[in-house]
């Protein structure tokens, strides 16, 4: 029998031949990533303990990007007490605000994830580096295990075949179809045959369509839907892309072709419509058209789920030469340093500002429990936050949408729910 | 560790508390605001445990007792309720778990059996029951029924034995500490 690519990652992290669904394993993952959220926490059990150092500092990446503006005293606080915390345990990968920007996006742009990489997160998002054919696993409150060790154990989770058929139309972005594969995974398992707890969603089929910032957009629903991992096997233009933005060695893994796959579903993008989320999650997905001129108030473009630069571009070609309709106001997250830099270098800084948007530090925005840009009770907002569970980002009385990049800006400008398509991208 | 695990207490025996399909960890275990408030002290979490849908359980309860859970128990991978739990001394035995619900569990050092069929159908709320969560023997000595279930798993009975996570991470310390002197 053979292995998918991610047990193959993931023996290779064990020491071991080959490993199956359901071992429990303690792979040595090849970094480790913990976000300015939960270091104090982390840094508070192991003191406890005695244990001041921690066993790999150069294995250790640490982000800022939950609280990035520190929005209460409790985060400044925590913001210092992070640094000292990068200093004390000698972690030199320290991107602290202003550095980096969201640790699900920047680490695959700077060649920190490559193909084939392994690695541990307090955070369950990490499962966005499945878009460049790496994977991650969440540790929760765990991560101060692996900080003190560097390995944890590990269940190694069953596979999901998902079979990708025919070619999107022009205006159904990644996002659109994350929706809608939400949907299918929501489906009860005694009747759809599939369970997506704890199972890797591999993608295969028409893959070739997408760019990496389209599959890192399609890894964030069946993550919301409690998948502990996604995976694209990489196209050679995602391995060239990684080649020239990393110093160390990798090489791309797939699955072979006897792999043991738990069930398989099937999707054919080439029917689909644009889509929305509708308020109370992002498997709630709905043709655009069922809810097309909903007033909005409230516009956000980023998150891990779509905060690459190719997103902004596509967010941007909606705004360019328009203004944010009056009474809506238009947030714009980056995802990395890097795109804001970018940003400001080719122009798209500009786009945005002359349309009115809000420019934010990269970083998580609003999406992150809500620490900026929020909604009040009767607002409608329109983003492409990875949830929108009652409450998300402010008001439990608000009704929060989730688009694409191009939905969200096309509905920007226009002041209510609006298809891409009836606007001209330019 | 064998010793460790050895002198572990894994057989409980004590009341059956049943609970049906899809109780979340959220609202269904402990009030949400615990969760989001980091609350992980379990003096006061107890007072709060099951409080929306069984006021007063903290109370009824004796170490020992056993809750019987059905499908999907628990959703969510936080930890708040469990500690309630493995402070009181209680276990819990279920037919399905979220995999990040059960390692929640085995985190804070709650004995725990996932992936046990048709439990609930095998016992009711006050039933007096037995369960080694070691070897996965279930009892109900009301009904008279035996029954043999998927025990935890050998390399998570070392952490369910120290306490949870932070009970292993502590010995492993000592154990560095001991190697390097």
């Amino acid at each position: 029998m053979g292995m998918t690519a991610v047990e193959k990652i993931l023996a290779r992290a064990s020491g071991r031949a080959s490993v199956a669904p359901g071992e429990l394993i303690e792979p040595v993952p090849d970094f480790i990533m913990i976000h300015d959220g939960v270091v104090l926490a982390a840094r508070q059990e192991l003191d406890a303990l005695g244990i001041t150092r921690i066993a790999n500092p150069d294995k250790v990446v640490m982000v800022t990007d939950h609280d990035v503006l520190y929005n209460s005293e409790l985060a400044v606080r925590r913001g210092a007490f992070n640094r000292a915390a990068a200093r004390d345990w000698g972690v030199k990968r320290f991107f602290d605000a202003g550095r980096g920007g969201h640790g699900h996006v920047f680490p695959m742009e700077t060649g920190i994830v490559t193909p084939g990489t392994l690695y541990f997160d307090n955070d369950r998002h990490c499962t966005n580096v499945g878009g460049i054919g790496a994977v991650a696993f969440r540790m929760g409150t765990e991560i101060s295990r692996v900080l003190a060790t560097g390995s944890n154990w590990l269940m190694v989770p069953h596979t999901i075949k998902l079979v990708i058929k025919g070619k999107a139309q022009a205006g159904v972005h990644a996002r659109d179809i994350g929706f809608v594969i939400g949907a299918m995974l929501n489906e009860p398992s005694e009747s759809s045959g599939v369970e997506i707890d704890y199972r890797i969603l591999e993608f295969t089929g028409e893959l070739d369509q997408f760019s990496l910032a389209a599959r890192v957009s399609m890894c964030s629903t069946p993550t919301e839907m409690r998948a502990i991992g996604v995976f694209f096997p990489p196209s050679a233009e995602i391995i060239a892309y990684s080649r020239a933005r990393t110093q160390q060695p990798f090489e791309a893994v797939y699955s072979d072709k006897d792999a043991n796959y738990e069930s398989t579903m099937e999707l054919d993008v080439g029917r689909l419509q644009p889509q929305v989320a509708l308020p109370g999650g992002p498997h709630r997905a709905a043709d655009l058209s069922s809810v097309a001129g909903q007033r909005i108030d409230h516009a956000f473009i980023g998150s891990c789920g779509s905060s690459m630069w190719e997103d902004l571009e596509i967010a941007a070609g909606y705004l360019r030469g328009r203004r944010v309709a009056p009474g809506v106001r238009l947030l714009v997250v980056p995802g990395s340093e890097q795109s804001t830099l970018r940003m400001a270098h080719e122009g798209l800084a500009q786009v945005f500002l002359d349309a009115g948007a809000t420019i934010l530090p990269a970083g998580c925005g609003p999406c992150a429990s809500g620490r900026n840009g929020l909604v009040h009770a009767g607002e409608v907002s329109i983003s492409t936050a990875v949830g929108n569970g009652t409450g998300r980002f402010g008001s439990r009385e608000a009704k929060l949408f989730l688009g694409s990049p191009a939905t969200v800006a096309a509905s920007a400008v226009s002041g209510c729910i609006t298809d891409p398509r009836a606007l001209t991208s330019h | 560790m064998t010793t460790e695990i050895d002198n572990h207490n894994w057989l409980f025996k004590g009341r059956c508390y049943k609970l049906g399909h899809d109780v979340p960890h959220a609202g269904g275990v402990i009030p949400n605001p615990l969760i989001t408030a980091r609350e992980f002290d379990p003096q006061k979490l107890i007072p709060h445990l099951f409080a929306e849908t069984d006021p007063g359980f903290h109370q009824r309860v004796k170490p020992g007792d056993i809750i019987v859970t059905g499908r999907n128990f628990g959703m969510g991978p936080k930890m708040n309720g469990y500690i309630a739990m493995q402070a009181l001394g209680l276990g819990v035995v279920c037919e399905s778990m979220p995999f990040l619900a059960y390692r929640a569990a085995v985190g804070v050092g709650l004995p725990v059996m996932t992936d046990c069929f048709n439990v609930t159908e095998l016992c009711d709320s006050g039933d007096e029951l037995e369960v080694d969560f070691r070897s996965g023997m279930f009892f109900n000595h009301t009904r008279d029924i035996r029954k043999e279930y998927p025990p935890l798993p050998d390399a998570l009975q070392e952490i369910v034995a120290l306490g949870g996570n932070t009970g292993w991470l502590k010995r492993w310390w000592q154990q560095q500490q001991t190697a390097r002197q």
